[in-house]
């Protein structure tokens, strides 16, 4: 469509390309694209992370980290001074576990009839059973996980692994947090803090949020009046307007970058939703991850996207296991522990050796690292007789894939599991490690705000040597 | 304490030197060898963590930041045998405790007195760590300097300085060999100058208005208008609002709302709009609870809303060490006010004396124990701590309704004292009968049998149905029962019913103990003991049937049928005086989100931050290197009021310079220090320091008038540049930092939408008011949650209100920053989720479209109608070709149906693209 008001693309070309040219080296840098792929520290094997957050805290003690001396003293009060815990008024005595530990695979790891199916990857596991963080209580131990600090805002941890490495694929947000909740830190637990917004995730539904009311897993990426024909001759009546406010103002970079965005943004529309389509999955594969069973149905998707989103190089996803309807406190059990952690876990398991199954399958294992945890573990003495208090003192967390070894076993608690005891890994400590594992020197990784240089791990954080592969 | 540990300091001086031969070769042999391998990697003279070095005996003996570390003989005061039994808050070694042997070896060590023998090269060293004044140096620091107001500078230029300001520019270019950029042509100007001081665009009258004035005065009638309108101290309340990182919640960890911040926000608005001068802004911002009333007033009710600045910031209102809590909030305090104010990073020096600046521990916790004698929260212990609002009435007013709400609490707690008891009785007339009733629940769940059939009937029968019914899931106190076989049923069900029955009984005499002791004790005037605890596992069944909605409890529905004719006669009588009290009910006060006056606290330095560790006293008085080291302390009160006069003090030379620095960014974009906040060694130094300088002293001369400032500012040329700029200027100084150009700009979010909200004349300027309903926090789908969506107001976006744990993506997708920490400046990012909000967005959408509809509906041309469209939308006329250039687009916009639905959405199409296009965006 020739169009008297506007200079000819390649006229415009011949200008950016000269305009350009002109430019400044900080000009360049202010109008850079922040979320360009930058090279590693140091190489090293993982490209992404999946990160499953399971809110509300499971029990080490029932899970991961079997206690005999709690089989054996069961009903005893606990023989030391016990620390702060959540719900002072009611604690009790050690309580052992409802749930039988046995081993599994050939490096024999000790996993609870709570993760039957998880269990199958034993030797693929690294578990760390020496967790240690600040908070007793959920707001802080989640944003002391999610961003290294139970009091300040900072940045999240996938903000830090964004700013450090970019991403790939700029068709989709580098960042995803699918179904995340809105308590206990809200959207700090995904925000770029200090970072520039652009490091910021995307939330994909929320917590409680049944799966048929996500109808636009991301924000403003679909118009509603317009067909791709009209919406496209629409951008280029934009695009023409910009550029023509570009050249009146010598090319301004700023001017330019926000061409960029309009034709960035366009691809996004297409490919973006093809991402959250899972209508050409096969029944097998939804059946793999439990997604034809009401228990299994939303954190199985969950973890089927995480895979899908894997596969198209989003950097950092997060899944994560909420409080909510049909879900009541999730992992919280200060009460019915039986009941609650049998259910939860139901929830969980199932997908979630999907997930490892599935990423194993598509090759993705090598280059992917699984983290699974919670904000806290739980006490080996009873609250309300029937449940466990938080336990930030000594818990488990796992990883799996890319870079960490297999069939592994990192740390401990003491024999009650109330304090980690050996090769304590505190928050720090893994977010270092998370990093490292990524390529990221941790105190390398540094962004200037208010007069001195940040870091994910604060001043602390020692990269676990011990359980890299 | 202390005195105790300089004994024992003594005597394990004394036996250092007079240790036997066995004693050194234990040590060599068994001690020395767990501390190198487990202690020295940080306790050792370069790392030196907690101040401990065990490396010698010196540094041994010196012992840790928190003293000594070993009592010698004393097993059970020894810090170290503490730190390494893993049972204190600090654990050592942190990554892992040490062998049971070694603890043992360390045990019989610290029992045979500690020795250890010192090294050859070892001289008993003093500390020579007394700290001297700071040095000329430091306190010649371009922002700690006395404030002058320097001369102006000599210009060739003399025609283009209309204003002082002006020279200082052109020197600075001269000097560089660049020169001004022309003058904006008038509608650039109109409309930058409307959105700087407003926030808005300029009116289309408004716009005519001053392209046809010609005097030499039009602009600065147009600066004087703007500055008159009630619409600045909405634009300008909010740079300060960011500077205050205000917001209407405690964010953190619950997220708790903030019912009355709205107050300090139009507090806010308020003292802009009425040119508060900034001194007095300051002081009531630290301490205006403290100043005197207004005259004819008996409470200072601005004064109070002002200290919301202090109150508002993050809380971590669940945190479970109360003490950390407290002094989270204090550090908090610090930081903002210290940045605010006085541009420094003062929080930096909570641990550890500030890395870059002379600011120690000591002027640090001197400051804190300002805010730790202030009343921060109306209640600290608890699970959650309790925010704290003040009243804004005389005392006596306030206590007055305080003794009403008592009194309608006790009141209501005699008709719940009936209600209860009525429960009770429901409960125990059925509790013999429980295991008749499981037995016919389970001939109706499991058999198949019909309620109404059974000979216990009816509705209590259909909730033990309900109540028995088994699920998916695992009810392990109920599973007895699923077990139970023919045989069994009859017995088990009677073990439910007897334990039920001794649990009951169990719960009502430790209820009736209680009740008796306390009677004894109130008789005696003393604190009566703490009622009795049941905790909800010790008989599951019982807490499951007889509370909540257990089938033991009252129905639901018309309880009160069930009550005896006394128990509703009572109610009755006591629900008829409840109202009599709540009729002469005095009216709810006012209340803020303020800070008050609390006992005066002695204050330690704490060391490391750690409140557990604590070193010297520290008296009440302000940062060293600003006020000197011979300062009078506060002795009464909290002391914030001395602060805030310390701060208003033409002498402190940085607050001047600090907000005249930020007038500057309000105007230009970027300030003259690019670091607002941070005025320190760290910051970054000023472009134009003289003219910084100039503009401070200015701005006190001014009477600290903000208005007076801005007219300054902006009847300035370098404000009146043109954007335009060249090659050259490219090249010698890409950033601008010379101001050869004016620096265009992005509108920020809340420009953005007050701008689309004004398309349609949708945009509602009611002022002031809260937004935000309701105290506490939110549950994950709460219809409080969803209240602040965006799209659900059309009131100027300074008064949406803001969850800091929940942003709206409107706002952290165009660089609102995030409402927690002082924002000193908003990013301008240029990213795809901002290109898809301005395309695909609803709000964007629907103001489009209706401005499409009402273009549509007035009877005029084609022509006519886009021109109206670039006015409305871009603020000028279309130009002869742009507007064949819009015709051609409404009407082959592609696929159109051919009815008025589809000229509506060729033309909302057309309204978005002016929308999404540069020049709705920026201000040049």
């Amino acid at each position: 469509m020739p169009d008297p008001m506007l200079p000819s693309r390649r006229f415009l070309l011949r200008r950016s390309a000269c305009g350009f040219g002109m430019l400044g080296l900080a000009s360049l840098l202010r109008a850079a694209d922040p979320l360009a792929p930058k090279p590693q520290h140091f190489p090293a094997k993982a490209k992404r992370v999946i990160f499953l957050f399971m809110h509300g805290g499971p029990s080490h003690l029932d899970t991961f980290d079997p206690k005999p001396r709690l089989i054996k003293d069961h009903g005893k009060p606990l023989p030391f001074k016990r620390p702060l815990t959540f719900a002072e008024g009611s604690t009790g005595n050690l309580l052992k576990s409802p749930w039988e530990f046995r081993r599994y695979g050939q490096s024999g790891l000790e996993i609870s009839d709570l993760f039957p199916n998880v269990a199958k990857h034993a030797d693929d596991l690294c578990i760390i059973r020496s967790m240690v963080g600040d908070s007793v209580a959920h707001g802080g131990a989640t944003l002391q996980l999610h961003t290294g600090s139970n009091t300040f805002t900072r940045p999240s941890m996938g903000s830090w692994v964004i700013y450090g490495l970019g991403t790939e694929n700029q068709n989709l947000p580098a960042y995803i947090t699918l179904k995340p909740g809105l308590s206990h830190g809200g959207a700090k637990k995904w925000s770029s803090g200090f970072l520039p917004a652009a490091y910021q995730g995307t939330a994909v539904g929320l917590g409680g949020m049944p799966l048929e009311k996500i109808s636009e897993p991301i924000e403003h990426l679909q118009n509603q009046g317009l067909t791709a024909e009209q919406q496209r001759y629409e951008l280029d009546m934009i695009q023409k307007m910009n550029r023509n406010s570009t050249a009146r103002w010598q090319n301004d970079p700023e001017l330019e970058a926000r061409i960029q965005s309009f034709e960035l943004a366009f691809r996004m529309q297409t490919v973006a939703p093809e991402a959250f389509d899972i209508s050409k999955e096969s029944a097998a594969t939804r059946k793999l991850y439990g997604m034809d069973e009401p228990e299994t149905a939303d954190f199985g998707w969950q973890c089927l996207m995480a895979r899908r989103l894997a596969e198209r190089n989003v950097r950092f996803i997060q899944i994560n296991h909420e409080y909510g309807p049909g879900n009541e406190v999730g992992w919280d059990a200060h009460n019915e522990l039986i009941r609650l952690h049998t259910r939860t876990a139901l929830q969980v398991d199932q997908p979630i050796a999907a997930l490892l199954t599935d990423l194993k399958a598509h090759g993705l294992m090598e280059d992917t690292l699984v983290i699974w945890g919670g904000e806290f573990g739980r006490t080996p003495i009873a609250e309300s007789v029937d449940g466990r208090d938080h336990n930030p003192y000594g818990y488990s967390i796992w990883m799996a894939g890319a870079g960490v070894k297999k069939g592994f076993v990192y740390g401990a608690t003491d024999e009650f599991g109330y304090y980690a005891v050996e090769d304590r890994m505190h928050i720090h400590d893994m977010h270092a490690t998370m990093l490292h594992l990524m390529g990221l020197n941790h105190q390398q990784l540094t962004f200037n705000y208010g007069g001195r240089p940040f870091r994910l791990t604060d001043v602390a954080g020692n990269v676990a040597t011990k359980l890299l592969a | 304490m202390g005195r105790r540990l300089t004994v024992a300091l003594l005597i394990l001086l004394a036996q250092a030197f007079g240790q036997t031969a066995e004693q050194s070769e234990y040590f060599e042999k068994r001690v020395r060898p767990i501390l190198a391998n487990r202690c020295q990697g940080c306790h050792n003279p370069k790392t030196g963590k907690a101040g401990l070095d065990l490396t010698t005996s010196t540094g041994f003996r010196r012992g840790a930041d928190t003293g000594p570390i070993v009592v010698p003989g004393d097993v059970e005061n020894s810090r170290i045998l503490q730190v390494v039994g893993y049972r204190e808050r600090i654990k050592m070694p942190p990554t892992g405790r040490i062998s049971e042997e070694e603890t043992g070896v360390l045990l019989d060590w610290v029992k045979m007195g500690a020795p250890w023998p010192p090294g050859i090269n070892e001289v008993a060293a003093t500390s020579a760590n007394k700290k001297k004044g700071y040095s000329q140096a430091q306190k010649n620091f371009w922002s700690f300097r006395p404030l002058h107001q320097p001369p102006l500078p000599a210009v060739r230029e003399e025609a283009w300085a209309q204003s002082p300001i002006d020279r200082f520019v052109l020197a600075a270019l001269e000097a560089n060999q660049l020169s001004p950029a022309p003058r904006a042509d008038s509608l650039t100007l109109i409309r930058r100058a409307t959105f700087d001081l407003t926030g808005l665009p300029p009116s289309e009258e408004e716009v005519r208005a001053f392209l046809a004035d010609h005097a030499p005065d039009a602009f600065a009638r147009v600066v004087d208008r703007l500055l008159a309108s009630p619409r600045y101290g909405e634009k300008w309340g909010r740079h300060w609002l960011d500077v205050a990182r205000y917001a209407d919640s405690t964010g953190a960890d619950e997220d708790y709302r903030y019912p009355y911040a709205w107050r300090y926000r139009d507090y806010v608005i308020d003292a802009f709009n009425a040119d508060l001068p900034f001194d007095q802004f300051m002081r009531e911002q630290i301490a205006g609870d403290l100043l005197p009333p207004p005259a004819g007033k008996g409470v200072n009710t601005a004064g109070i809303v002002a200290t919301g600045f202090l109150a508002l910031g993050p809380k971590l209102v669940a945190e479970q060490d109360k003490v950390k809590m407290f002094y989270d909030i204090v550090d908090e305090q610090i930081d903002v006010a210290g940045k605010a104010f006085l541009g420094l990073t003062i929080s930096c020096a909570r641990c550890h004396d500030h890395k870059f600046d002379p600011i120690s521990t000591k002027d640090y916790y001197s400051l804190a124990s300002i805010f730790a004698s202030t009343k921060q929260l109306s209640q600290i212990e608890g699970t959650v701590s309790k925010l704290y609002f003040a009243p804004l009435v005389a005392k006596d007013v306030a206590a007055e309704y305080e003794a009403h709400q008592a009194r309608v609490a006790d009141k209501q707690k005699e008709i719940d004292a009936v209600v209860g008891a009525e429960a009770v009785r429901f409960r125990d007339q059925f509790a013999p009968h429980i295991a008749q009733y499981m037995i016919a629940a389970r001939r109706v769940y499991r058999e198949g049998a019909k309620v109404e059939e059974q000979a216990l009937g009816g509705a209590v029968l259909q909730r033990w149905v309900d109540y028995l019914k088994p699920t998916k899931e695992r009810r392990p106190h109920l599973e007895p029962w699923y077990n139970a076989d023919a045989e069994t049923t009859q017995t088990i069900a009677m073990q439910y019913q007897a334990g039920f029955i001794t649990e009951a009984a169990r719960r009502a005499k430790a209820q009736e103990e209680f009740r008796i002791l306390s009677g004894e004790a109130r008789a005696r005037g003393e604190k009566p003991p703490m009622p009795p605890k049941f905790l909800s596992g010790e008989n599951r069944f019982f807490t499951e049937t007889a509370t909540g909605k257990g089938p033991l409890t009252l129905p639901p529905k018309e309880p009160e049928k069930l009550y005896t004719e006394e128990s509703r006669r009572k109610i009755e009588a006591l629900s008829a005086e409840l109202m009599t009290i709540k009729k002469g009910a005095p009216p709810e006060p006012p209340f803020a989100c303020a800070v008050a006056e609390d006992q005066p606290v002695e204050q330690h330095v704490f060391l490391r931050g750690n409140p557990d560790s604590k070193g010297e006293v520290v008296a009440k008085r302000f940062p060293t290197i600003l006020a000197g080291e011979q300062q009078e302390p506060v002795r009464s009160g909290s002391g914030r009021m001395e602060l805030a006069n310390w701060l208003a003090d033409p002498e402190n030379p940085l607050p001047a310079r600090v907000m005249a620095n930020r007038i500057w960014q309000g105007h230009f974009g970027e300030a003259l220090v690019r670091t607002p906040n941070n005025f320190g060694i760290a910051g970054e130094r000023p472009s134009h320091p003289e003219l910084l300088d100039w503009l401070a002293a200015e701005f006190i001369n001014q009477g600290w008038s903000l208005k007076k400032m801005h007219r300054l500012v902006m009847l300035s040329s370098a404000y009146q540049m043109s954007a335009d700029t060249t090659p050259i200027k490219r090249e010698k100084d890409p950033e601008n930092r010379l101001l050869s150009h004016f620096s265009i700009r992005r509108k920020t979010v809340e420009e953005i939408r007050d701008s689309l909200l004004l398309l349609d004349g949708s945009l509602d300027l009611t002022m002031g008011g809260s937004l935000q309903k309701g105290e506490g926090t939110d549950n994950e789908f709460s219809d409080g949650r969803k209240s602040i969506h965006p799209d659900d107001s059309n009131r100027r976006t300074v008064y949406l209100a803001l969850r800091r744990s929940n942003l709206s993506t409107l706002f952290t997708l165009f660089d609102f920053g995030d409402a927690t920490t002082s924002t000193e400046n908003r990013s301008q990012t240029n990213v795809a989720p901002q290109a898809l909000y301005m395309m695909n967005s609803k709000s964007v959408a629907e103001h489009s479209r209706a401005l499409a509809r009402q273009l549509l509906l007035k009877d005029v041309s084609d022509e006519s109608r886009v021109n109206r469209a670039w006015v409305k939308i871009l603020g000028r006329d279309a130009k002869p070709e742009e507007v064949r250039g819009s015709l051609q687009y409404v009407a082959t916009f592609p696929a159109k149906p051919s009815d008025d639905e589809g000229r509506v959405l060729a033309w909302t199409s057309f309204c978005r693209s002016l929308v999404a296009s540069n020049d709705f965006i920026y201000i040049y």
